[in-house]
Formats: structure tokens, C-alpha cells, sequence
């Protein structure tokens, strides 16, 4: 006979659900792996382009971009949309200071690899666009980790939903991660494989 | 028109008239008393910033208002707590669904009104606390657009509700029985008569003008009632960069006060001739 599902399994099997949709093709790698095996995986609470307190202004940091060894980065930037505001006018996918165009948008792309697409949920009135949520979902093959998005949505600016994350199917797990070793701010971190397969808020905040 | 800071009251510390770890939501009565909702109660101050009384909230306090007849609203997750102008508990509405986080709390002619930013909406109760409307409710999305998690508004002295809608950069005008009358305000990334970032306005009070906050980077700002840009009151580096939904009140002779919800301190400023 089959035990019976409590609400706590079910919670965990959406929550597990859920991190392995956001881990996207590389959750096979993770689970792959033997327990016990650490994985790299960046620290969002360190990392200068997500990391509450500093400023605004500042221009992101694009050492994950220039240090990793594989093409592009291992790393990326990815969008937790439980966090995401869904804003009309995203700081992290537009330009806000640049020119407003003829729809009151701003007339310049953040994303230098034009890696974010903005789409109304449900039908925007096309009277009324403003009047509506968006999904920005990032192309990860596009992506190369630069950052700048990921300062652009940080708190208070943003709602620091976008965080720069290790894609374990790009990732080569170094035994010294090239990014580790120039990160100023040690944000690039080895993790036990089953904590890197949990969402940042259940490891940051166990029962 | 010009401001300048005449005063600073409160901090972060933990003496009387300083708050430990939050400053939410300013009120000012008639007489100039300037009533703060921070930390886990309400702190009252004299009008020359002293502290003069300070009480618990069975709740921490995220939003206060002062009634004409002295009473204090103090709006926490789930319920209206009313206080005597002495800070004595005298009713509390409770309410699961129409009271979910009570960040704003206003008052018109007959009634009372809260901003519920659970829901993104402002709820119409009658003086008893018997609920009447929604207000900000009747659209596509169901709601005001707030992506800072705050429902703020003002009433002006015809009972109109000025409510900020920041994920549509605008202050928008309403009825107490929820019609929408019109709006101010635009999205501008450099321009400072426009509301910059993804939302903002995030915090509004009404008075002889239009007084709003922003967040990223922070500032207040004075519009007439037409969406003119009157004064920047106080731009960025009169707060701390990391400040949002910095609540703001306004006085009968047009003083302004502004929340730092990070220095955790109240910035007073009066208007000067230009």
C-alpha cells in the first residue's frame, strides 16, 4: 500500500519541481552527481551586482563574463519570476534614462546581447498598455553573464528578482573555478550537489 | 518654490524618539504633532520634534493616521487597531480578506478609508468599520500596480483620494465610491518632472499640493494639482540611496515631512520663497 502524500511532500515536490524548471537543461547534470560531490554555484548575497547596498550607479561587475573558461560563461542571468514585479517598465531590460519614445517607453535596450523579450500577460489594452503585467524571460543562450541586468534590478532600484546563477550544463566544475579565483568579493562558492538542486530560500532559511 | 530642511527627528538608535529597525508611516494633526509608525508601535512628537508619548501596537504598525477628532489609526497585517488621542486602545477591525497588510489609512467625510496592499486596493468602510467599496479595484488588472508592495494615498480637502500607482507612474484621482476622476504624472528617466524607475511614485500626501516619494534614488517632490512639477523638495542625497516607500506627510502651513526608511530618521522641510 502506498503511503499517503502529506501537504509537506506535496509542497516539496512543486518546490523541487520548480527549481529544476529554473535549473533548466542543466538539472540533469546535478542529479547526475553523487552525494557528496560540491558543485560551484554563485552567492547571490556577495555577489557586487546583487548584493543589497551598493549603489545603484555602479557599473556591474563582469568578471563571470571574462573569467570562465567556457564560451560565453557558465554563468547566467536568471529571472526568479515569484519575485519578479512585472513591471511595465523594467530598469533591468530598458534603458531608463535613455530618450522616451512615442509610446512613453524608454528608446534604448539594457542587455547588449538584446537577451531579455518583454511580453504583456494576458492582453494589454492598446489603449492603455501601461495598464498591464509583463514577462521578461531571459534567452540563455544569449546570455553571457554579464551582469548588467542583474545591477539594474537590484533593490531599490528593482525588485533584485534577476541574480546571476552557475548553469550546470555549461558548467565543467573546475577543480579551481578561474571565476572563484578572481571574484573580489568570494562570491563564487562549491556547494554540496543536493543544496545546489534547493532554492536559495530554503537554504537560506532551513526548519 | 523652494524648501529647505528645517529639522531632523528621530534616527536609528534605541532612546526614546529613535526606532530600532523601521520607520514605515508619518501623520500629521492638526496641531502639528508629527505621528510615527515604526518598529512594533506609535511614537508622537511635539511639533519642535521632542517625544511625547509612545505605545505599543499589538502588531507591528505599517501604516497611522489621525482622525479630525484626534483618534489614531494604526493599519498592521490584518486589522485596524484605534487608539485615543492619549494612545489608549479603544476598537480594533479585524478582517482576513479586506484588511490583508493595511499600509495606508485615510479619511473622508463619513467614513474611513484602507489601503490593502495584499489585495491593491483601498478599501471604504463606513464610520463603525462596516466595509462599502473598493476603490482602485475596477480595471484589466484588478488593482493598482504596485510592485514595492505599499498602497499609498492622500485625501484632499474635497474627499478626493490621491492614490499613487507607481507601476503606471501615476498619481491617480479617485471618489470614495471608487470612480476614477483622472491623473498626473508620467514615466521620465532624467527628466525630474516625470516618475523615474520601474514605479514610482511609491508614496503620496495631499495638502495645498500634490507631495510624492520616489524610490532609486530617492527623493520628494511638490506637483500642483495638474501634474505641474512645482519643487523637488529634496533630491537624492538628502537620503540614504537605499530608501523606498518613504512615507510622507504634509502640515496645515505646508511643512513636509519625509521618512528615511534606512537612516531611519524624519526630515522636515518648509517652503521658502524663491
Amino acid at each position: 500500500m502506498s503511503e499517503p502524500v502529506t501537504r509537506r511532500d506535496l509542497l516539496n515536490n512543486v518546490a523541487r519541481g520548480s527549481v529544476l524548471a529554473a535549473l533548466g537543461g542543466g538539472a540533469i547534470f546535478l542529479v547526475q552527481k553523487a552525494h557528496g560531490q560540491v558543485v560551484w554555484q554563485v552567492d547571490a548575497s556577495r555577489c557586487t551586482n546583487s548584493r543589497l547596498g551598493d549603489s545603484t550607479n555602479v557599473e556591474a561587475c563582469k568578471l563571470c563574463t571574462t573569467e570562465c573558461v567556457v564560451a560565453l560563461s557558465a554563468v547566467r542571468a536568471v529571472n526568479e519570476h515569484s519575485k519578479c514585479g512585472r513591471c511595465n517598465i523594467c530598469p533591468a531590460y530598458f534603458n531608463i534614462t535613455s530618450a522616451v519614445d512615442e509610446k512613453g517607453l524608454p528608446s534604448e535596450k539594457q542587455c547588449p546581447r538584446d537577451a531579455i523579450t518583454r511580453k504583456p500577460i494576458g492582453k494589454a489594452d492598446p489603449e492603455d498598455p501601461a495598464n498591464n503585467f509583463y514577462d521578461y524571460v531571459i534567452d540563455e543562450d544569449k546570455c553571457d553573464g554579464c551582469g548588467k541586468c542583474v545591477m539594474k534590478c537590484k533593490e531599490p532600484l528593482g525588485l533584485g528578482s534577476i541574480v546571476l546563477r552557475v548553469r550546470y550544463d555549461r558548467c565543467v566544475n573546475c577543480n579551481k573555478c578561474a571565476i572563484s579565483r578572481s571574484c573580489p568579493k568570494d562570491a563564487m562558492i562549491q556547494v554540496p550537489v543536493e543544496e545546489a538542486l534547493r532554492p536559495p530560500e530554503i537554504r537560506h532559511n532551513p526548519e | 518654490m523652494q524648501y529647505r530642511q528645517i529639522r531632523e527627528i528621530g534616527g536609528k538608535g534605541s532612546v526614546p524618539g529613535q526606532f530600532a529597525s523601521s520607520l514605515r508611516s508619518l501623520a500629521v494633526d492638526a496641531h502639528g504633532q508629527v505621528f510615527a509608525a515604526g518598529d512594533a508601535g506609535i511614537t508622537v512628537f511635539d511639533p519642535a520634534g521632542r517625544v511625547k508619548r509612545r505605545w505599543a501596537t499589538s502588531r507591528p504598525p505599517l501604516s497611522v493616521a489621525v482622525a479630525k477628532d484626534g483618534t489614531i489609526y494604526a493599519g498592521e497585517l490584518r486589522q485596524i487597531e484605534i487608539f485615543s488621542s492619549a494612545g489608549k486602545l479603544v476598537n480594533t477591525w479585524r478582517d482576513e480578506t479586506l484588511l490583508g497588510r493595511v499600509t495606508a489609512i485615510g479619511f473622508v467625510k463619513d467614513g474611513v478609508l484602507a489601503g490593502d496592499a495584499a489585495d491593491r486596493a483601498i478599501r471604504h468602510f463606513d464610520a463603525a468599520g462596516k466595509f462599502r467599496n473598493n476603490i482602485g479595484k475596477d480595471n484589466p488588472v484588478n488593482g493598482l500596480l504596485i510592485p514595492n508592495g505599499v498602497v499609498d494615498f492622500a485625501v484632499d480637502a474635497h474627499d478626493v483620494i490621491h492614490a499613487a500607482n507607481p507601476g503606471r507612474h501615476r498619481v491617480e484621482r479617485y471618489r470614495a465610491t471608487g470612480e476614477l476622476l483622472g491623473h498626473i504624472g508620467r514615466f521620465h528617466g532624467t527628466d525630474p518632472a516625470g516618475f523615474g524607475g520601474c514605479c514610482n511614485p511609491t508614496n503620496v500626501a495631499v495638502g495645498g499640493s500634490v507631495y510624492v516619494t520616489e524610490k532609486g534614488g530617492p527623493r520628494a517632490k511638490a506637483y500642483d494639482f495638474d501634474g505641474n512639477l512645482q519643487a523637488v523638495i529634496a533630491a537624492a542625497e538628502a537620503f540614504d540611496p537605499n530608501c523606498k516607500n518613504m512615507s510622507i506627510a504634509v502640515d496645515g502651513r505646508g511643512v513636509v515631512y519625509v521618512a528615511d526608511t534606512i537612516k531611519l530618521n524624519i526630515l522636515v522641510f518648509e517652503p521658502v520663497a524663491a
